[in-house]
């Protein structure tokens, strides 16, 4: 069935089968490989994504209930000149990223709650990470990135943010 | 070529007609939290999805009166933020943020939770304190039936095929009253409960119980409530030893009502601790006030 929805700020149209899940049509149609597949059943975050500005995972989406609607996946995360924005950047100066599998949905994570709330405390930034698993790092580093990101936001008076 | 079709229903009327096209085993979908999950385990038991989140009545919360009404499509999200049940069922609230991490309760919704019926489905218990009441809709008409007769076994409900979850409805608990969750998990976040709790109680002007509902999720085989615990609190003063004598009462009624097993040795002990714990919270401490 034909789809059409806003994927990382531009309008697609893709004709897909109507039983898939937006993780499949992300990375089967669209090769946005950057939306990790791991448990597919709602248990690691790996496949995070935005819908509609909100965290959900992609692997219990349905692909046809996004028409209409804005996916932003990690491709779509990024300063204006295509590199990292503050808070990628953020991940590896903290070094929160090892192997990096879990790293697009935790970026993700992160955006999902700095774009609710500008001054997270350490116990908010966790229980938002709540959903997503990392093999690696001991989390620390990445709520560090996070708090380091939130912090630095507010500062300044023109956040950087994620292109919209 | 795909296992099965997927449409969006419009409005509630469309929704009702689609779920009961002849020659076509139609379900809801919500959130999609449950059934995706289900369909990676199960052969696949429809053929095709009835998409009922973009119905605008079935993802609203309003009160009426003393009435609220919370629509099957609400997310747990959706809830958490919602000032009016902050403010009447801040249990339930509470419950709410306990399922899954952000992503799974900005999808996941109480119809899904309820329907889906899983023994440890968080909401359950507050619903049922609440004595809500779920409504109903097929070609037939609507019906409704409590929450607490709705729910027949794990995963097993009066839903009929083709007939739709519209929405819960409860009366606002008496003001004073205070309510508590409590979950016992393997981890702080993101897990599933072994066990919970939800209470709501209040006393009277001289400080005697005068309304109290127990409810435990994943005690018993459905999540309802304990006419004996609460009445050993009706009418007393709610301290220690009442609390105790309540709680024990809870645990003896639980393996009255499912044998010894395996693991009961676990939840005798886990089911009064939480139980004198959320009692404790609503009568001696600081439970969350309702109003
Ligand atoms: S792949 Fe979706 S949550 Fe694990
Ligand atoms: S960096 Fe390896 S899983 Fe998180």
């Amino acid at each position: 069935m034909l789809i059409n929805f806003n994927l990382n700020h531009k309008p697609v149209s893709v004709d897909a089968p109507a039983d898939i899940t937006l993780l499949a049509l992300l990375r089967d149609r669209f090769k946005l490989t950057g939306t990790k597949e791991a448990c597919e059943v709602g248990e690691c975050g790996a496949c995070s994504v935005l819908l509609d500005g909100e965290l959900v995972n992609s692997c219990l989406v349905a692909a046809p209930s996004v028409m209409g609607r804005n996916v932003v996946t990690i491709e779509g995360i990024h300063a204006e000149d295509g590199g990292p924005n503050d808070l990628q950047r953020n991940f590896i100066e903290k070094g929160a990223v090892q192997c990096g599998f879990c790293i697009p949905g935790m970026v993700l994570a992160g955006e999902a709650l700095l774009s609710i709330k500008s001054d997270p405390s350490r116990l908010e930034i966790r229980e938002a990470l709540a959903g997503n698993l990392c093999r690696c790092t001991g989390y620390m580093q990445i709520v560090d990135a996070i708090e380091t990101t939130a912090k630095a936001r507010a500062e300044k008076h023109h956040p950087e943010k994620r292109e919209d | 070529m795909a296992k099965f079709d997927y449409v969006l229903a419009k409005t509630l009327e469309d929704a009702v007609h689609l779920l009961n096209e002849p020659n076509i085993r139609s379900i809801p979908l919500a959130g999609g939290t449950d059934i995706y999950v289900a369909i990676r385990v199960n052969p696949i038991w429809f053929d095709r999805l009835v998409d009922i989140r973009r119905i605008p009545e079935l993802s609203q919360i309003t009160q009426e009166g003393d009435v609220v009404s919370l629509g099957a499509a609400v997310t747990f999200s959706h809830a958490i933020a919602n000032p009016i049940l902050q403010k009447v069922a801040p249990f339930l609230v509470e419950a709410c943020s306990t399922i899954g991490g952000p992503a799974v309760r900005n999808c996941g919704t109480f119809g899904g939770n309820v329907s889906n019926a899983a023994a440890c489905a968080d909401s359950l218990p507050a619903l049922v304190c609440l004595e809500a009441v779920a409504h109903l809709r097929s070609p037939k008409g609507k019906r409704q039936l409590k929450v607490e007769d709705l729910v027949t076994g794990p995963h097993e409900t009066k839903i009929e095929s083709g007939e739709l979850l519209t929405h819960f409805t409860f009366k606002v608990p008496p003001e004073k009253a205070r309510s508590c969750f409590i979950k016992i998990g393997r981890r702080e976040a993101q897990s599933i409960s072994r066990l919970s709790i939800a209470v709501i109680g209040a006393v009277d002007s001289t400080g005697m119980v005068d309304y109290i509902r127990v409810c435990p999720g994943a005690a018993v085989a459905t999540p309802v409530r304990f006419p004996h615990v609460e009445a050993v609190l009706l009418g007393k003063k709610p301290d220690e030893e009442i609390i105790t004598a309540a709680a024990e009462q809870l645990v003896v009624d639980m393996i009255v009502s499912t044998g010894r097993r395996w693991s009961t040795e676990y939840k005798e002990i886990t089911l009064k601790a939480i139980a004198e714990r959320s009692l404790t919270k609503i009568f001696l401490e600081d439970g969350q006030h309702v109003n």
